[in-house]
């Protein structure tokens, strides 16, 4: 069970746990609301975020598991196809959509 | 510049849809490493790191027009995060922390900051940046702090110092103020950073 009083240097270090581990919103869930005001009124813990993340990309940014790059694309390219659909949805006269629901749909 | 990199930012800034789409595959080739890179620092995750990544492409393909003029990488990087990788950080925790205490401002300073003395500063020369500055630390400070690094839990790294992880806790918390002291020295000494 996890302190509910913890005080700033503990703050900084579980922040700093959580942020190698992958885990952030475990930490940010875990505050207490005299926590997160403490953390909100320390100009150290600020502070020392920025060397935290620095600590963490120099441990551990070499370490990340480089994936197929070649599937990454097709991701950002689906994306990519969604949003020209969305825009092209979107300047499409909306009258002549209107009339074609309603062509489509007339009885035979 | 890389001239991949430089063939791909200039297709990348051309007027149509289809070119930019076209444009997107080599760019995302010679800039995939240093991004993600990049955005693990703000979240350690490499799932999110992915899935925000993925959306700051697509925003540079529909709005490209920041990386006009673009010639080295350093510019690059800052103008990407700037202008497209903040915006998406920003939105990956807004809708957990409706439940949570920390207001959107402390939020956003946590997982989207502004750029901090070396964000910039390439992944090579950091390393030897965070090499000179543990040497300057005691040897117990700079134990805790390579321990962190291996991933070690501060339990783990409290049974090999031999004290509690509430005196580990406190030791980290020190030595990282110190770090950070070294760190404004740095940028001072190299003139700041941008």
């Amino acid at each position: 069970m996890p302190s509910t009083h913890r005080e700033i240097q503990e703050l900084l270090a579980d922040y700093a746990s959580a942020l190698r581990d992958g885990s952030l919103p475990t930490f940010l869930k875990s505050l207490t609301r005299e926590e997160a005001l403490r953390i909100h009124e320390s100009q150290d813990f600020w502070e020392a975020t920025e060397v935290v993340r620095l600590m963490n990309s120099v441990g551990f940014g070499d370490k990340l598991v480089t994936p197929d790059v070649g599937l990454f694309i097709s991701r950002v390219d689906a994306g990519i196809a969604s949003r020209m659909k969305k825009a092209h949805a979107s300047t499409r006269d909306p009258s002549r959509s209107h009339v074609n629901l309603h062509r489509e749909f007339e009885p035979q | 510049m890389d001239k991949r990199l430089r063939n791909a930012l200039q297709q990348l800034t051309a007027s149509d849809t289809e070119s930019r789409r076209r444009a997107m595959e080599p760019f995302v080739r010679a800039t995939f490493a240093m991004f993600i890179r990049h955005l693990h620092r703000y979240l350690g995750n490499e799932v999110e790191c992915e899935d925000v990544l993925e959306d700051v492409y697509a925003d540079i393909w529909e709005n490209p027009s920041h990386l006009r003029d673009i010639e080295d990488e350093r510019r690059l990087l800052k103008t990407v995060y700037l202008y497209y990788m903040r915006k998406r950080l920003r939105e990956v925790y807004r809708r957990l922390n409706r439940r949570a205490y920390l207001s959107q401002a402390d939020l956003q300073s946590l997982t989207a900051p502004d750029l901090g003395l070396c964000d910039l500063v390439s992944q090579e020369e950091l390393k030897q940046l965070l090499h000179k500055m543990l040497g300057k630390l005691k040897a117990r400070e700079r134990r805790a702090i390579e321990l962190w690094m291996e991933g070690m839990s501060n339990r783990a790294i409290a049974n090999q110092l031999g004290t509690t992880v509430g005196a580990v806790k406190m030791l980290e918390f020190r030595t990282i103020l110190k770090l950070r002291e070294m760190l404004k020295e740095y940028s001072r000494e190299s003139g700041g950073e941008d």
